[in-house]
């Protein structure tokens, strides 16, 4: 049986670990969280959805709805001033006006004096409808004459990408042998605990508010305040403490932050709106669905030429982020390898179904498991052992690769000779399967946004001698701010004890990009360095002139050459009466060089890379087809760690979701109804499915990152996939080409049956 | 909403006497609290008559509030019919066990609810007892009318205890399931065993596979098939092969489809008759477990 989390092989340096406060928080039930907000005057809203895939709005009758008791406001898409927004495309409205495009979508809401009224006032709305054709296979929506969702986008083509680098046909002409086929994977939820909510707090003078825990609040901010034509600095975001957020809430849930902000100022009282477990599956973005045709061209000493693919993603019937996760998924994973040619062709499909997002790492999890695959077919036709043909071609350190990512620093082929010694790769157990992958992601993302590519930070000395440190990066329950504190403890030269991080508040903060990209560390980290750098320098320069001789600040406090000491919080208090008011503050800046990224997308994305191999140890029943995974182990490149217990938590956490993605999740729909819209139904893994997880940090300097850090956050989901793929084909010797991998799907490949509907 | 707490058997008969059709009886809520809640309860999980777990005159006999911890942890159902504790264990999650009920797994009339399939295999009777005072005991196998509908009628009548002949000397029973992870999931399919064996040959048996129809359904045409036959490997995949052919299955799109599951009945019948074998050879040796 499993044993789910053992002891970790890493040794925990105290000198590097570190817990925040907030922890203790959270597990003793102090936390606040959006859902405990509460205001005086606050109303309920709640919204009403389609019940159609597709289907024309005729009327909406909402007189009854208005008449109920306590009800405040009823809104609908005619009744207020629209304006077409999107994250990458413009192509949604807070409310549907004419067309409604997938059931879930919004067609109007209400806020009222409860929770209960609120939802009787969406009940009694009367919608008439004319429903239309629907489609829900991204296949059948590019046919002519399919259903289409959007007049802008003939063919039902959100978004396409066709790219060639290298000499592809050459490449599969020299090549010995060819492997191809098709994987899929569904949408999935990240499943975070805490469902959105916020609370809408709008004042003539002050603006908007809105209370959310959301990754970015940022760049949520600027989508609320262009939506509804405010100022941007008539909106401002606070963030409570975050229940989960996985890549899934960059931005949150923007429509319901637009409902609720347009119910307040409607009705000039404060809005709390929450989502119910069901509309977080029905409208909560999940990760982008993908089919991925795939060819590799490889020569029989095991070098690997050529990867084609031909990848069509099911956006949905809104885009979100989808156009990146796209992108990332038919890009990212080319980099593992040194390939020499790849053509890519790359389509993002609408569909009358669950508008599709973001989940951790921009779907490189749904090319890890793809390519990954792929490779060990080759491997196998070829008769090379997988780790060997995964050493021959895997990238090193100084490598351009095929989409021109410079490798400054990469431990990828000690990453796969560590997880394989440790599962026991030349010394296997009877009756047991082994399988091995490789990933590589970016960390510390700079295409987001071509005119911000860094980070800022401030550390402010405060008059009790403690620091503050504003950052605009997000914690959220990922251990940023525990990071960050160490980050700043080491560069100030003080206790950690004595630093606090303030990020979630959009007024107190430098703008920030958020929470996404794996930037958190290598890049929001290096601006916290700065800013403490810069804070230390002024901290020494204001007590030499105190004492009108040099200083130097070490062990937490100053000493002047003769011996005197000048304590922080005297130092602190100098500078606030000379200036009569104003306290130290240290600014950081950074911005990583412009990269040479050229309109083809080539060239480095990013600050740095990280990498990661897992390997999986599996048992496949073969009379009912049932998987019981054993053993993973995790071994990652993320440079030098700043935090060996967050690390760690990062890794556990990440494998459990990467096990979920490989045998347990995804949507399951029924025409354009999503079947399991439940955590009863939509099954993640249980701690009991969970199981023995092995981190091994392979610890490097990189030059870029702080004190030679990189990300971890994401990658630890991507190369779980591939291992466990590859785990248990090795030992059922049928191979699952479509995720989640479940025991019914195993065993129906290896009875030959055909599989029923 | 009115929630009321039955001390004994008699109040609780007094809050049915109404035949109000807005009443029930709750005990672990844990089925209940998903439906539309009913305006009146009568909670009977703290009657002594409804919990108590003891053997009398060589019998089982089981409150119908008894929880799935307790009879899971229970040594006299773990000698006498493992085949419950088995399914016991299964059931939910630490937190369901602790509060969901056997009556209720039973009343609330789950095709596959895993107690009610143990306890159909072990031949359980239900003691009931209307608002009137009328007593009557009935196979739990037939208290089920159609799918999730009990035959039961929950606003007037209460099912008090569970009764079950003990396994004898020579006799053992088993359950197994099969589930999509490893808590918290109803099962794809479960099967449950008792069985007698005599000089190596199964003399009686009593074979009992889920979802097949609307109650656990006993296996007919695979009892017949291996009555009298030995107990052994051969016979057990006989037994496989007959229950895979005889069960009429449904598909779902959350569960698996109609072929695995038959597949999968086929595979538990065959696991769940090893193990009450296994336990009935113990037995006849002289040792209980
Ligand atoms: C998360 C979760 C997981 C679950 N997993 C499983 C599982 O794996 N396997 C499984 O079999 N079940 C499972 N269940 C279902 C449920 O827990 C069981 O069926 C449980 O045994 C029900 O018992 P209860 O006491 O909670 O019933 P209640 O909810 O209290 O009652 C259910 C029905 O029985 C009636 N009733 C209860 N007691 C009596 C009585 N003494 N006389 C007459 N009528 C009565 C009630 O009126 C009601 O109609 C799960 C439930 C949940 C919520």
């Amino acid at each position: 049986m499993p044993t789910g989390i053992v002891e970790s092989p890493v040794k925990i340096d105290p000198r590097v670990a570190f817990q925040s406060p907030e922890v203790w928080a959270k597990v003793t039930g102090k936390a606040i969280y959006g859902g405990d907000l509460m205001l005086p005057g606050m109303l309920y809203g709640r919204i009403l959805r389609s019940p159609h895939p597709h289907a024309r709005i005729k009327k909406i009758d909402i007189k009854q709805a208005s008449g109920l008791a306590g009800v405040r406001a009823v809104l609908t898409g005619s009744s207020i001033v629209q304006k077409p927004y999107g994250i990458v495309i413009d192509d949604e409205l807070p409310l549907a006006e004419a067309v409604v495009r997938y059931i879930g979508d919004e067609v109007a809401a209400v806020a009222a004096v409860s929770y209960e009224q609120a939802a009787e006032a969406a009940r009694l709305i009367r919608v008439e409808y004319e429903e239309l054709p629907a489609v829900f296979d991204p296949a059948e929506a590019l046919k002519k004459g399919a259903p289409q969702l959007h007049a802008k986008f003939p063919g039902n083509i959100a978004w396409e990408r066709h790219l060639e680098r290298g000499n592809c046909d050459q490449a599969f002409r020299e090549a010995d042998i060819v492997v191809e086929n098709t994987f899929t994977v569904p949408p999935i939820h990240s499943t975070y605990l805490e469902p959105t909510v916020c609370l809408a707090v709008s004042d003539p003078y002050n603006g908007l508010i809105l209370h959310t825990a959301v990754q970015s609040p940022d760049q949520v901010r600027t989508i609320v305040a262009r939506v509804l034509d405010l100022p941007l600095s008539k909106v401002r975001v606070i963030g409570p403490v975050m229940g989960g957020g996985f890549g899934g809430r960059v931005y949150g849930n923007l429509k319901l932050y637009i409902i609720a902000s347009l119910l307040a100022i409607r009705t000039g009282r404060p809005i709390k709106m929450q989502l119910t477990r069901e509309e977080e599956f029905l409208v909560g973005r999940p990760l982008i669905g993908a089919e991925l045709k795939l060819r590799m061209a490889v020569r029989s000493d095991g070098t690997i030429l050529a990867r084609e693919a031909d990848i069509i993603t099911d956006n949905g019937a809104y885009s979100a982020q989808a156009p990146w996760v796209s992108k990332t998924l038919s890009e990212r994973n080319d980099s593992v390898y040194q390939f020499k040619a790849i053509k890519t062709k790359v389509r993002l499909v609408y569909t009358n179904k669950v508008p599709t997002g973001q989940y951790r790492a921009y779907g490189n999890q749904a090319a890890n498991f793809a390519t990954e695959s792929l490779l060990d077919m080759a491997a196998a036709k070829l008769g090379f052992d997988p780790l060997e043909i995964r050493l021959k071609n895997c990238v090193r350190a100084g490598d351009v690769t095929v989409h021109g990512l410079q490798l400054k620093s990469c431990a990828l082929a000690d990453c796969l000779k560590a997880a394989a010694a440790e599962i026991g790769w030349h010394n296997r157990k009877e009756g047991r399967g082994y399988g091995i992958s490789a990933a590589i992601h970016s960390s510390g993302s700079v295409v987001f946004d071509k005119n911000f590519r860094g980070a800022a930070a401030l550390a402010r000395l405060e008059l009790d001698g403690r620091v503050s440190i504003f950052s605009g990066e997000q914690d959220y329950g990922q251990g940023a701010h525990a990071t960050f504190t160490l980050i700043a403890a080491r560069a100030l030269g003080i206790p950690a004890e004595l630093i606090t991080i303030h990020t979630r508040d959009t007024l107190a903060s430098p703008f920030s990009i958020g929470a996404l990209g794996m930037r958190q560390t290598t890049i929001g980290g290096n601006a916290i360095r700065l800013a403490a750098e810069q804070l230390r320098e002024k901290i020494v320069q204001t007590a030499a002139d105190m004492v009108n001789e040099p200083v130097i600040f070490e062990g937490g406090s100053v000493k002047s050459a003769s011996g005197q000491v000048i304590e922080l919080p005297a130092i602190a208090f100098r500078y606030y009466s000379l200036t009569s008011g104003l306290t130290l503050v240290g600014e950081g800046k950074y911005v990583p060089a412009e990269s040479a990224y050229d309109k083809s997308g080539y060239g480095n994305i990013a600050v740095t890379y990280s990498f990661a191999a897992h390997a999986a140890e599996v048992e496949v029943d073969k009379l009912t087809g049932e998987i019981i995974v054993h053993r993973i182990v995790a071994a990652h490149d993320s440079g030098r760690i700043i935090n060996h217990l967050a690390a760690l938590g990062q890794v556990y956490g990440g494998v459990t979701q990467g096990l979920g993605m490989s045998c347990f999740e995804g949507y399951l729909f029924e025409g354009g109804r999503v079947a399991n819209a439940s955590l009863a139904d939509y099954r993640i893994p249980t701690s009991l499915d969970v199981p023995a997880i092995v981190p091994l940090f392979i610890e490097q300097d990189d030059p870029e990152g702080p004190y030679g850090a990189k990300g971890l956050g994401e990658i630890v989901q991507i190369p779980v996939l591939g291992a466990i793929a590859n785990a248990i084909a090795d030992t059922a010797g049928v191979r699952v080409t479509d995720l989640p991998i479940t025991a019914e799907k195993v065993f129906l490949a290896l009875s030959g049956w055909e599989c029923e509907a | 909403m009115s929630y009321r707490i039955a001390k004994n058997l008699d109040s609780a008969l007094e809050a049915l006497k109404e035949k109000d059709p807005a009443t029930r009886i709750v005990a672990g809520a844990t089925d209940l609290f998903l439906q539309e809640m009913p305006a009146r309860l009568v909670d009977v999980s703290s009657i002594e008559e409804l919990t108590a777990i003891e053997e009398i005159d060589n019998r089982l006999v089981i409150g119908a509030a008894a929880t799935h911890a307790r009879a899971a942890a229970s040594e006299l159902i773990k000698g006498r019919a493992a085949a419950l504790v088995e399914a016991c264990l299964q059931v939910g999650s630490p937190q369901v066990r602790n509060i969901g009920t056997l009556g209720g797994n039973v009343v609330n009339a789950a095709p596959a609810a895993d107690a009610a399939v143990a306890l159909v295999a072990l031949g359980a009777k239900a003691v009931l007892v209307d608002s009137s005072g009328v007593w009557r005991e009935e196979a739990v196998a037939r208290l089920y009318s159609s799918y999730n509908c009990s035959a039961l009628d929950g606003c007037t009548e209460l099912l008090v205890r569970f009764l079950i002949e003990p396994c004898g000397q020579g006799e053992g029973s088993a359950f197994r399931r099969f589930a999509a992870r490893k808590a918290l999931a109803l099962p794809l399919a479960n099967a449950a065993a008792r069985l007698k064996l005599e000089n190596g040959m199964i003399a009686s048996l009593s074979l009992v596979a889920a979802p097949v129809g609307p109650a656990p359904t006993r296996l007919i045409g695979t009892e017949a098939a291996i009555l009298g036959k030995p107990a052994g490997e051969e016979t057990w995949l006989l037994a496989a092969e007959t229950a895979a052919e005889e069960v009429e299955v449904r598909g779902s799109l959350l569960r698996c489809s109609a072929a695995y599951r038959r597949h999968l009945v086929g595979i538990l019948t065959a696991d769940a008759l090893r193990a009450a074998a296994r336990r009935a050879a113990v037995s006849q040796s002289g040792s209980l477990t």
